[in-house]
């Protein structure tokens, strides 16, 4: 395999690793594509906490949609809090301010006791919408994100599923 | 001119191997190859991948808030690239895979293989000085030219290009034969190669000094 890589002319080279380049570059665009239209830095999330059931499961794809500003009592949203890296979806519980104030909103998942406020940054006791909401569901598939948790919760597996790829190049040589 | 074995059951793989073996000919004869296609393709790929390569790394510096009007613009300057690519390589190249220049004429050659038949299609355009195109499409088998090992041999494909193209003919007289299509010159070369595999033990033997894929293949049964 490596030998008949070193036949090729330079050029030939280039082009391959070009293919190579555009299936990850033409992925990646595609993305930052569906940001630009969700106006969502992340537009699709997986769901990994069992705090919106029945409404989600664990392991739910959801679809963001962040061009409606004005959130109503009742949307679920998905928001990152300052400091705090993981995304966490919620439903809109309150809402205070809107129209010239900035609309802040209080959360609370289904399945949860208590609202939000534990969950926010010290000392913040709601959600500034145009700064850490970054979507509101508007679509799912349920079940389908289970292999990202799977892969995240379990990094062995990561290894295991590396390991075989290796295998696979292996034995397909020739 | 030996070359290493391939799997010949495998279409794309002849026909890559042939294709890169036509500019090495034609290159041979003193055809001046042009290689612009190549290069405006490559260009416009790389381009378009160093976009996504700037905005992946700004992206992961700055995060989404400082990039946002930028990510906008990057994405359609990606895809207008892309698409332009793509234009360029269904419209413009055409599957060619060599252009070149020999005395002021212009040779273009374009391959094709239709799926799960062993047949080299080639469309060969030549231009004098700006006069009128002349296109030929030619055919041929693959088994022309690669033997029963899959050992591409040259002779054959290079008799079939010399005989069926007259300006490869000229610069290439040698390789000339007279009524290729009936059944002449390579096709009963290549047939020659495989009576003498299977007939001859002795002769075979001979062979598989020469070509360590073959011996490795019996020790295997």
């Amino acid at each position: 395999m490596l030998s008949s890589l070193s036949a090729l002319s330079p050029r030939q080279l280039l082009a391959q690793a070009l293919n190579f380049a555009l299936v990850l570059s033409t992925a990646f665009m595609l993305w930052k594509g569906l940001s630009v239209a969700t106006n969502s830095p992340s537009p699709i999330v997986v769901v990994l906490s069992g705090s919106m059931e029945p409404a989600f499961q664990r392991g739910d794809l959801l679809f963001l949609w962040n061009r409606g500003m004005d959130t109503q009592i009742g949307e679920i949203v998905v928001y990152n809090v300052k400091g705090k890296d993981i995304p966490i979806v919620h439903r809109v519980l309150r809402r205070y301010g809107g129209g010239d104030k900035p609309l802040q909103l209080l959360t609370k998942g289904d399945n949860n006791m208590a609202d939000d406020t534990e969950l926010y940054a010290r000392g913040q006791d709601y959600l500034n919408r145009a700064e850490d909401i970054i979507g509101s569901v508007v679509g799912y598939v349920p079940f389908v994100g289970y292999v990202t948790i799977l892969l995240s919760e379990h990094p062995w597996l990561k290894t295991v599923l590396l390991g075989m790829m290796g295998v696979m190049v292996v034995l397909q040589r020739e | 001119m030996s070359s290493p074995k391939i799997a010949k059951y495998s279409l794309s793989e002849l026909k890559n191997t042939t294709d890169d073996v036509l500019p090495t000919y034609l290159n041979s004869l003193k055809f001046t190859q042009s290689h612009l296609l190549t290069d405006v393709r490559l260009a416009l790929g790389y381009t378009a991948v160093t976009i996504a390569g700037i905005l992946f790394y700004a992206d992961w510096k700055l995060g989404w808030d400082a990039t946002k009007a930028a990510t906008f613009w990057a994405v359609i300057a990606y895809f207008t690239i892309n698409s332009v690519l793509t234009v360029w390589i269904w419209l413009v190249e055409k599957g060619k895979v060599y252009t070149g220049e020999l005395n002021g004429t212009l040779l273009s050659i374009a391959s094709s293989v239709t799926k799960h038949t062993p047949i080299y299609n080639i469309t060969v355009k030549t231009n004098k000085d700006g006069a009128e195109t002349e296109t030929l499409k030619l055919s041929a088998p693959f088994t022309r030219w690669f033997d029963q090992d899959g050992c591409f041999v040259a002779k054959p494909f290079q008799q079939w290009l010399a005989s069926e193209v007259s300006l490869i003919g000229q610069a290439d007289p040698k390789n000339k034969v007279s009524g290729i299509e009936n059944g002449h010159g390579g096709v009963s070369v290549a047939e020659a190669v495989v009576i003498q595999q299977t007939d001859k033990p002795v002769r075979a033997g001979e062979r598989e000094a020469s070509t360590p894929g073959a011996r490795s293949r019996k020790g295997k049964k």
